[in-house]
Protein backbone atom coordinates (compact mmCIF):
# COMPACT_ATOMS: atom_id res chain seq x y z
CA UNK A 1 0.00 0.00 0.00
CA UNK A 2 1.36 3.17 -1.13
CA UNK A 3 -0.50 6.93 -1.49
CA UNK A 4 0.04 10.61 -0.31
CA UNK A 5 -3.02 9.35 2.21
CA UNK A 6 -1.04 6.27 3.62
CA UNK A 7 1.78 9.28 4.10
CA UNK A 8 -0.46 11.34 5.95
CA UNK A 9 -1.84 8.79 8.22
CA UNK A 10 1.97 7.49 9.26
CA UNK A 11 3.21 11.02 9.95
CA UNK A 12 -0.16 11.80 12.08
CA UNK A 13 0.44 8.51 13.76
CA UNK A 14 4.24 9.23 14.02
CA UNK A 15 3.89 12.49 15.84
CA UNK A 16 0.74 11.39 18.26
CA UNK A 17 2.46 7.97 19.55
CA UNK A 18 5.77 9.90 19.65
CA UNK A 19 7.89 7.04 16.81
CA UNK A 20 9.93 7.38 14.22
CA UNK A 21 7.99 7.38 10.92
CA UNK A 22 9.90 4.14 9.61
CA UNK A 23 8.21 2.61 12.66
CA UNK A 24 4.73 3.17 11.45
CA UNK A 25 3.51 0.68 8.52
CA UNK A 26 0.14 -0.18 7.45
CA UNK A 27 0.35 -3.23 9.76
CA UNK A 28 0.73 -0.79 12.81
CA UNK A 29 -1.60 -1.47 15.15
CA UNK A 30 -1.78 -1.49 19.27
CA UNK A 31 0.02 -4.46 19.54
CA UNK A 32 2.97 -3.68 17.39
CA UNK A 33 3.40 -0.54 19.19
CA UNK A 34 4.18 0.36 22.37
CA UNK A 35 2.92 3.22 23.18
CA UNK A 36 -0.09 2.69 21.25
CA UNK A 37 -2.56 2.41 24.34
CA UNK A 38 -6.34 3.74 24.85
CA UNK A 39 -5.24 7.11 25.45
CA UNK A 40 -3.01 7.77 22.76
CA UNK A 41 -5.46 6.01 20.32
CA UNK A 42 -8.13 8.38 21.08
CA UNK A 43 -5.25 11.09 20.38
CA UNK A 44 -4.87 9.79 17.25
CA UNK A 45 -8.87 9.77 16.61
CA UNK A 46 -8.86 13.28 17.37
CA UNK A 47 -5.66 14.26 15.58
CA UNK A 48 -6.99 12.74 12.51
CA UNK A 49 -10.15 14.10 12.64
CA UNK A 50 -8.91 17.45 12.71
CA UNK A 51 -6.09 16.89 9.81
CA UNK A 52 -8.89 15.75 7.67
CA UNK A 53 -11.96 17.73 9.11
CA UNK A 54 -14.04 14.89 9.38
CA UNK A 55 -15.76 12.93 12.56
CA UNK A 56 -15.31 9.46 13.41
CA UNK A 57 -19.03 7.06 14.09
CA UNK A 58 -18.21 5.01 17.41
CA UNK A 59 -18.76 2.03 15.65
CA UNK A 60 -15.82 3.49 12.87
CA UNK A 61 -13.41 3.98 15.70
CA UNK A 62 -13.28 0.46 17.02
CA UNK A 63 -11.99 0.01 12.94
CA UNK A 64 -9.23 2.15 13.52
CA UNK A 65 -6.76 -0.49 15.16
CA UNK A 66 -4.17 -0.62 12.06
CA UNK A 67 -2.66 2.16 10.31
CA UNK A 68 -4.32 0.24 6.37
CA UNK A 69 -7.47 0.43 8.10
CA UNK A 70 -7.23 4.03 9.47
CA UNK A 71 -6.33 4.54 5.40
CA UNK A 72 -9.58 2.80 4.40
CA UNK A 73 -11.64 4.16 6.78
CA UNK A 74 -10.60 7.63 5.93
CA UNK A 75 -10.61 6.92 2.29
CA UNK A 76 -14.42 5.50 2.00
CA UNK A 77 -15.42 8.49 4.57
CA UNK A 78 -13.78 11.10 2.03
CA UNK A 79 -15.72 9.04 -0.94
CA UNK A 80 -18.49 9.42 0.70
CA UNK A 81 -18.49 13.35 1.02
CA UNK A 82 -17.59 13.87 -2.28
CA UNK B 1 -13.10 -5.62 14.86
CA UNK B 2 -16.99 -5.01 15.14
CA UNK B 3 -17.44 -4.14 18.65
CA UNK B 4 -21.36 -2.73 19.01
CA UNK B 5 -22.53 -0.46 22.09
CA UNK B 6 -25.96 -2.23 23.52
CA UNK B 7 -28.00 -2.16 26.97
CA UNK B 8 -26.48 -5.44 29.20
CA UNK B 9 -29.44 -7.87 29.06
CA UNK B 10 -29.34 -10.67 31.20
CA UNK B 11 -28.10 -12.93 28.53
CA UNK B 12 -25.05 -11.18 28.24
CA UNK B 13 -24.09 -11.78 32.12
CA UNK B 14 -21.66 -14.99 31.39
CA UNK B 15 -19.97 -12.67 28.95
CA UNK B 16 -19.74 -10.06 31.87
CA UNK B 17 -18.27 -12.58 34.57
CA UNK B 18 -15.98 -13.61 31.40
CA UNK B 19 -14.57 -10.38 31.21
CA UNK B 20 -14.19 -9.41 34.41
CA UNK B 21 -11.95 -13.15 34.81
CA UNK B 22 -9.68 -11.79 32.29
CA UNK B 23 -9.50 -8.62 33.69
CA UNK B 24 -8.54 -9.88 37.21
CA UNK B 25 -5.88 -12.35 35.32
CA UNK B 26 -4.59 -9.55 33.29
CA UNK B 27 -3.81 -7.78 37.03
CA UNK B 28 -6.29 -5.44 37.28
CA UNK B 29 -7.08 -4.26 40.78
CA UNK B 30 -10.15 -5.59 42.45
CA UNK B 31 -12.64 -2.56 42.36
CA UNK B 32 -12.06 -2.59 38.35
CA UNK B 33 -15.05 -5.16 37.70
CA UNK B 34 -18.18 -4.70 35.64
CA UNK B 35 -21.63 -5.31 37.61
CA UNK B 36 -22.47 -9.04 36.90
CA UNK B 37 -26.19 -8.19 36.84
CA UNK B 38 -27.85 -6.25 34.48
CA UNK B 39 -30.09 -4.68 36.89
CA UNK B 40 -28.14 -2.12 39.04
CA UNK B 41 -27.99 -2.86 42.77
CA UNK B 42 -27.99 1.08 43.54
CA UNK B 43 -30.85 3.14 42.17
CA UNK B 44 -32.11 0.84 40.06
CA UNK B 45 -34.77 2.25 36.80
CA UNK B 46 -38.31 1.98 38.73
CA UNK B 47 -41.80 3.63 37.43
CA UNK B 48 -41.93 6.83 39.49
CA UNK B 49 -38.14 6.66 40.84
CA UNK B 50 -36.41 10.21 39.59
CA UNK B 51 -32.92 9.05 39.07
CA UNK B 52 -31.72 5.65 37.79
CA UNK B 53 -28.93 4.13 36.51
CA UNK B 54 -28.24 1.86 33.19
CA UNK B 55 -25.23 -0.39 32.20
CA UNK B 56 -24.06 -0.91 28.78
CA UNK B 57 -21.73 -3.15 27.20
CA UNK B 58 -19.30 -3.02 23.92
CA UNK B 59 -19.72 -6.28 22.77
CA UNK B 60 -17.83 -8.30 19.73
CA UNK B 61 -20.02 -11.47 19.01
CA UNK B 62 -20.99 -13.46 21.95
CA UNK B 63 -17.84 -11.31 23.91
CA UNK B 64 -17.74 -8.32 25.91
CA UNK B 65 -15.42 -6.01 25.52
CA UNK B 66 -15.44 -2.98 28.08
CA UNK B 67 -18.60 -1.72 30.01
CA UNK B 68 -20.22 1.71 31.35
CA UNK B 69 -22.36 2.77 33.51
CA UNK B 70 -24.79 6.06 32.80
CA UNK B 71 -26.70 7.86 35.87
CA UNK B 72 -29.75 10.07 34.84
CA UNK B 73 -31.10 12.96 36.98
CA UNK B 74 -31.99 15.86 36.61
CA UNK B 75 -29.98 19.09 37.63
CA UNK B 76 -30.97 22.67 38.13
CA UNK B 77 -29.06 24.92 35.62
CA UNK B 78 -29.21 28.61 36.88
CA UNK B 79 -32.37 27.44 37.86
CA UNK B 80 -34.08 25.99 34.72
CA UNK B 81 -34.28 21.88 34.95
CA UNK B 82 -31.73 19.63 32.61
CA UNK B 83 -31.60 15.97 32.14
CA UNK B 84 -27.95 15.61 32.65
CA UNK B 85 -25.84 12.29 33.07
CA UNK B 86 -23.20 10.49 34.98
CA UNK B 87 -20.47 8.20 33.37
CA UNK B 88 -19.19 6.49 35.25
CA UNK B 89 -17.30 3.14 35.49
CA UNK B 90 -16.05 2.65 31.88
CA UNK B 91 -14.02 -0.24 31.67
CA UNK B 92 -12.64 -1.87 28.91
CA UNK B 93 -10.37 -4.89 27.39
CA UNK B 94 -7.73 -2.81 26.82
CA UNK B 95 -6.46 -1.97 30.07
CA UNK B 96 -5.13 -6.09 30.04
CA UNK B 97 -5.33 -6.64 26.07
CA UNK B 98 -3.65 -4.15 23.71
CA UNK B 99 -5.29 -5.71 20.76
CA UNK B 100 -8.35 -3.57 22.64
CA UNK B 101 -6.88 -0.44 22.99
CA UNK B 102 -9.78 1.35 20.48
CA UNK B 103 -12.38 0.44 22.80
CA UNK B 104 -12.10 2.67 25.60
CA UNK B 105 -12.42 5.31 22.65
CA UNK B 106 -15.27 3.67 21.05
CA UNK B 107 -17.02 3.84 24.56
CA UNK B 108 -16.56 7.58 25.29
CA UNK B 109 -17.57 8.36 22.00
CA UNK B 110 -20.43 6.16 21.62
CA UNK B 111 -21.86 7.68 25.38
CA UNK B 112 -21.82 11.08 24.41
CA UNK B 113 -23.44 10.48 21.52
CA UNK B 114 -26.40 8.90 23.19
CA UNK B 115 -26.30 12.09 26.04
CA UNK B 116 -24.35 14.99 25.32
CA UNK B 117 -24.91 16.28 28.44
CA UNK B 118 -22.41 14.27 30.28
CA UNK B 119 -20.27 14.55 33.21
CA UNK B 120 -17.73 12.36 35.28
CA UNK B 121 -17.17 13.23 38.76
CA UNK B 122 -13.70 11.39 41.25
CA UNK B 123 -11.62 9.62 38.95
CA UNK B 124 -8.17 9.44 41.09
CA UNK B 125 -6.72 12.42 39.96
CA UNK B 126 -5.60 14.18 36.27
CA UNK B 127 -3.16 12.03 35.18
CA UNK B 128 -5.25 8.87 35.59
CA UNK B 129 -6.21 8.06 31.75
CA UNK B 130 -10.09 8.76 31.87
CA UNK B 131 -9.22 11.90 32.79
CA UNK B 132 -6.50 12.23 30.34
CA UNK B 133 -9.01 11.07 27.58
CA UNK B 134 -11.96 13.84 28.64
CA UNK B 135 -9.53 16.35 28.12
CA UNK B 136 -8.08 15.43 25.30
CA UNK B 137 -11.93 15.23 24.13
CA UNK B 138 -12.38 18.91 24.71
CA UNK B 139 -14.19 18.61 28.35
CA UNK B 140 -14.02 20.68 30.85
CA UNK B 141 -12.45 19.41 34.03
CA UNK B 142 -11.10 20.47 37.84
CA UNK B 143 -10.20 19.46 40.83
CA UNK B 144 -13.58 19.87 43.50
CA UNK B 145 -11.38 21.20 46.81
CA UNK B 146 -11.26 19.07 49.74
CA UNK B 147 -11.96 20.44 53.15
CA UNK B 148 -10.66 18.93 56.60
CA UNK B 149 -10.90 19.87 60.06
CA UNK B 150 -8.74 18.16 62.87
CA UNK B 151 -10.82 17.13 66.26
CA UNK B 152 -8.17 14.61 67.98
CA UNK B 153 -4.85 16.58 66.67
CA UNK B 154 -2.88 13.90 68.40
CA UNK B 155 -4.64 10.74 66.79
CA UNK B 156 -4.35 12.87 63.25
CA UNK B 157 -0.35 13.78 63.56
CA UNK B 158 0.19 10.04 64.58
CA UNK B 159 -1.79 8.45 61.62
CA UNK B 160 -0.96 11.13 58.77
CA UNK B 161 2.71 10.81 59.65
CA UNK B 162 2.46 7.06 59.78
CA UNK B 163 0.94 7.16 55.78
CA UNK B 164 4.20 8.56 54.21
CA UNK B 165 2.02 9.01 50.82
CA UNK B 166 2.32 12.22 48.86
CA UNK B 167 -1.18 13.06 50.31
CA UNK B 168 -0.07 13.01 53.63
CA UNK B 169 3.09 14.61 53.03
CA UNK B 170 0.76 17.31 51.42
CA UNK B 171 -1.11 17.66 54.13
CA UNK B 172 1.51 18.14 56.76
CA UNK B 173 3.36 20.26 54.53
CA UNK B 174 0.32 22.79 54.29
CA UNK B 175 -0.59 22.41 57.99
CA UNK B 176 2.85 23.31 59.48
CA UNK B 177 3.04 26.05 56.72
CA UNK B 178 -0.01 27.55 58.26
CA UNK B 179 0.45 26.43 62.02
CA UNK B 180 3.74 26.04 62.84
CA UNK B 181 4.54 22.92 64.67
CA UNK B 182 2.32 19.89 66.57
CA UNK B 183 -1.02 19.94 67.83
CA UNK B 184 -1.49 22.72 70.11
CA UNK B 185 -0.15 24.93 66.59
CA UNK B 186 -3.28 22.92 65.32
CA UNK B 187 -5.62 23.54 67.51
CA UNK B 188 -4.84 27.32 67.27
CA UNK B 189 -4.92 27.41 63.82
CA UNK B 190 -8.34 26.38 63.94
CA UNK B 191 -9.42 28.50 66.75
CA UNK B 192 -8.56 31.46 64.75
CA UNK B 193 -10.08 29.89 61.97
CA UNK B 194 -13.39 29.67 62.82
CA UNK B 195 -14.31 33.58 62.54
CA UNK B 196 -17.53 33.48 64.27
CA UNK B 197 -19.38 30.23 65.83
CA UNK B 198 -23.14 30.61 64.53
CA UNK B 199 -25.75 30.80 67.42
CA UNK B 200 -29.19 29.97 67.65
CA UNK B 201 -29.12 26.69 65.98
CA UNK B 202 -31.05 23.57 66.76
CA UNK B 203 -30.07 19.92 65.20
CA UNK B 204 -33.24 17.81 64.46
CA UNK B 205 -31.67 14.31 63.22
CA UNK B 206 -34.10 13.02 60.54
CA UNK B 207 -34.70 9.51 58.57
CA UNK B 208 -36.43 10.88 55.71
CA UNK B 209 -36.49 13.85 53.35
CA UNK B 210 -40.19 15.43 53.37
CA UNK B 211 -41.93 18.68 52.58
CA UNK B 212 -39.53 20.75 54.27
CA UNK B 213 -36.85 19.37 52.04
CA UNK B 214 -38.79 20.60 49.09
CA UNK B 215 -39.15 23.56 50.43
CA UNK B 216 -35.31 24.20 50.58
CA UNK B 217 -34.80 23.27 47.54
CA UNK B 218 -36.96 25.57 45.85
CA UNK B 219 -35.18 28.49 47.90
CA UNK B 220 -31.41 27.13 46.75
CA UNK B 221 -32.16 25.44 43.51
CA UNK B 222 -32.28 28.92 41.39
CA UNK B 223 -28.78 29.76 43.45
CA UNK B 224 -26.58 27.92 42.33
CA UNK B 225 -25.12 27.38 38.47
CA UNK B 226 -25.91 24.03 38.58
CA UNK B 227 -26.67 21.25 41.23
CA UNK B 228 -28.23 18.09 41.21
CA UNK B 229 -31.96 17.81 42.20
CA UNK B 230 -32.39 17.39 46.27
CA UNK B 231 -35.83 17.07 46.36
CA UNK B 232 -36.87 14.74 49.10
CA UNK B 233 -37.62 12.28 46.41
CA UNK B 234 -34.30 12.08 44.96
CA UNK B 235 -32.35 12.54 48.36
CA UNK B 236 -35.20 9.85 49.56
CA UNK B 237 -33.79 7.10 46.91
CA UNK B 238 -29.77 8.04 47.62
CA UNK B 239 -30.26 8.26 51.54
CA UNK B 240 -32.51 5.89 52.53
CA UNK B 241 -32.52 4.75 56.03
CA UNK B 242 -31.27 1.72 57.62
CA UNK B 243 -28.15 2.32 55.84
CA UNK B 244 -24.91 4.38 57.22
CA UNK B 245 -26.24 7.34 56.49
CA UNK B 246 -27.04 10.08 59.27
CA UNK B 247 -29.07 12.55 57.93
CA UNK B 248 -29.86 15.72 60.38
CA UNK B 249 -32.18 18.93 59.90
CA UNK B 250 -30.68 22.49 60.22
CA UNK B 251 -33.43 24.46 62.10
CA UNK B 252 -32.87 28.64 63.23
CA UNK B 253 -35.79 29.55 64.99
CA UNK B 254 -38.15 26.52 64.51
CA UNK B 255 -37.27 26.83 60.40
CA UNK B 256 -35.45 24.65 58.50
CA UNK B 257 -32.28 26.54 57.44
CA UNK B 258 -30.67 23.38 55.59
CA UNK B 259 -29.53 19.81 55.98
CA UNK B 260 -26.88 17.79 55.90
CA UNK B 261 -26.13 13.99 55.14
CA UNK B 262 -22.99 12.43 57.35
CA UNK B 263 -20.99 9.62 57.36
CA UNK B 264 -18.95 8.57 60.83
CA UNK B 265 -16.46 5.82 59.45
CA UNK B 266 -13.68 4.08 61.57
CA UNK B 267 -11.51 3.30 59.29
CA UNK B 268 -8.75 0.01 59.14
CA UNK B 269 -5.25 1.30 57.60
CA UNK B 270 -6.98 3.31 54.68
CA UNK B 271 -3.90 4.39 52.49
CA UNK B 272 -5.15 8.29 52.95
CA UNK B 273 -6.45 8.11 57.28
CA UNK B 274 -5.20 5.11 58.54
CA UNK B 275 -6.91 4.35 61.45
CA UNK B 276 -8.67 7.47 61.95
CA UNK B 277 -12.31 8.00 63.14
CA UNK B 278 -13.26 9.57 60.06
CA UNK B 279 -17.07 12.30 59.37
CA UNK B 280 -17.43 12.70 56.36
CA UNK B 281 -20.30 15.63 54.94
CA UNK B 282 -21.04 13.24 52.09
CA UNK B 283 -23.75 16.30 50.87
CA UNK B 284 -25.78 19.05 52.14
CA UNK B 285 -27.86 22.17 51.25
CA UNK B 286 -29.11 25.79 52.57
CA UNK B 287 -27.93 29.19 50.77
CA UNK B 288 -24.66 30.42 51.09
CA UNK B 289 -26.00 32.34 54.02
CA UNK B 290 -26.59 30.05 55.78
CA UNK B 291 -23.69 27.74 54.97
CA UNK B 292 -21.89 28.07 57.93
CA UNK B 293 -25.12 27.17 60.21
CA UNK B 294 -24.71 24.05 58.19
CA UNK B 295 -21.54 22.98 58.62
CA UNK B 296 -21.54 23.96 62.20
CA UNK B 297 -24.50 21.96 62.94
CA UNK B 298 -22.34 19.18 60.93
CA UNK B 299 -19.32 19.75 62.90
CA UNK B 300 -21.02 19.79 66.56
CA UNK B 301 -23.15 16.48 65.39
CA UNK B 302 -20.03 14.30 64.08
CA UNK B 303 -17.36 15.93 67.06
CA UNK B 304 -20.19 14.73 69.26
CA UNK B 305 -20.02 11.07 68.14
CA UNK B 306 -16.17 11.58 68.94
CA UNK B 307 -14.88 11.33 65.39
CA UNK B 308 -10.90 12.34 64.95
CA UNK B 309 -11.07 14.34 61.76
CA UNK B 310 -13.76 15.31 59.50
CA UNK B 311 -13.63 15.78 55.76
CA UNK B 312 -15.57 17.14 52.84
CA UNK B 313 -15.43 18.13 49.11
CA UNK B 314 -17.12 21.04 47.90
CA UNK B 315 -17.36 22.92 44.93
CA UNK B 316 -18.84 25.77 45.33
CA UNK B 317 -16.94 28.92 46.39
CA UNK B 318 -18.91 30.54 48.94
CA UNK B 319 -19.08 26.94 51.12
CA UNK B 320 -15.35 26.71 50.76
CA UNK B 321 -15.40 30.42 52.27
CA UNK B 322 -17.76 28.80 55.02
CA UNK B 323 -15.69 25.57 55.45
CA UNK B 324 -12.66 28.14 56.22
CA UNK B 325 -13.64 30.23 58.50
CA UNK B 326 -15.36 27.13 60.65
CA UNK B 327 -11.91 26.04 60.94
CA UNK B 328 -11.11 24.13 58.04
CA UNK B 329 -7.64 23.42 56.20
CA UNK B 330 -8.03 22.91 52.92
CA UNK B 331 -6.00 19.58 51.36
CA UNK B 332 -4.93 18.05 48.22
CA UNK B 333 -7.61 17.24 45.96
CA UNK B 334 -8.50 13.93 43.47
CA UNK B 335 -11.76 14.15 43.51
CA UNK B 336 -12.29 15.90 39.59
CA UNK B 337 -15.00 17.14 37.85
CA UNK B 338 -15.05 17.12 34.20
CA UNK B 339 -17.78 18.63 31.90
CA UNK B 340 -18.79 17.43 28.28
CA UNK B 341 -18.58 20.85 25.88
CA UNK B 342 -22.09 20.50 25.60
CA UNK B 343 -22.74 20.53 29.36
CA UNK B 344 -19.90 22.95 29.16
CA UNK B 345 -21.09 25.32 27.01
CA UNK B 346 -24.54 25.84 28.64
CA UNK B 347 -22.74 26.87 31.73
CA UNK B 348 -20.14 29.11 29.69
CA UNK B 349 -22.70 32.29 30.13
CA UNK B 350 -21.79 32.34 33.93
CA UNK B 351 -18.55 33.72 34.60
CA UNK B 352 -16.22 31.39 36.71
CA UNK B 353 -18.52 28.73 36.71
CA UNK B 354 -16.49 26.37 37.98
CA UNK B 355 -16.31 28.35 41.58
CA UNK B 356 -20.44 28.27 41.30
CA UNK B 357 -21.64 24.89 40.52
CA UNK B 358 -22.75 22.73 43.76
CA UNK B 359 -20.83 19.08 43.89
CA UNK B 360 -20.24 17.36 46.47
CA UNK B 361 -19.26 13.53 47.60
CA UNK B 362 -22.77 12.74 47.24
CA UNK B 363 -22.99 13.29 43.94
CA UNK B 364 -21.93 10.63 41.14
CA UNK B 365 -21.44 7.17 42.58
CA UNK B 366 -21.99 8.42 45.83
CA UNK B 367 -19.30 8.30 48.88
CA UNK B 368 -17.14 5.10 48.15
CA UNK B 369 -14.40 4.68 50.21
CA UNK B 370 -16.05 6.49 53.30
Amino acid sequence: MSSPLLDRVRGIAADVLEVPITQVTPDSSPETLETWDSVHHLNLVLALEQEFNLQFEPEEIDQLDNVGEIVTVISRKQNVAS
Amino acid sequence: MGIALQPYTEDRTPAVMAFNERLAQGGCPPEFRFPESPTPHWLPKREGLPLFQEYYLATENDFVRGGFILKYQDFAICGQNHRVVYYHLPLSEGIVNRAYATTGALMLRGALKMQPMLFALGMGGFDNPLPTMLKAMGWSLFAVPFYFRVNHPARFLQNIAALRSSFSRIVLSNMAAATGTGWVGIKVAQWMRSVSSVRDIAIEPVNSFGRWADELWRTCAPVYAMIGSRESSVLNCLYPPGVNFLAIKVLRSSQAVGWAVLLDTQMHDNKYFGNLRVGTLVDCLAVPENAPAVIQAACDFLTRRGVDLIICNHSQAAWGKAFRSSGFFSGPSNFIFAASEPLAQQLDPISGWQNEIFFMRGDGDGPVNL
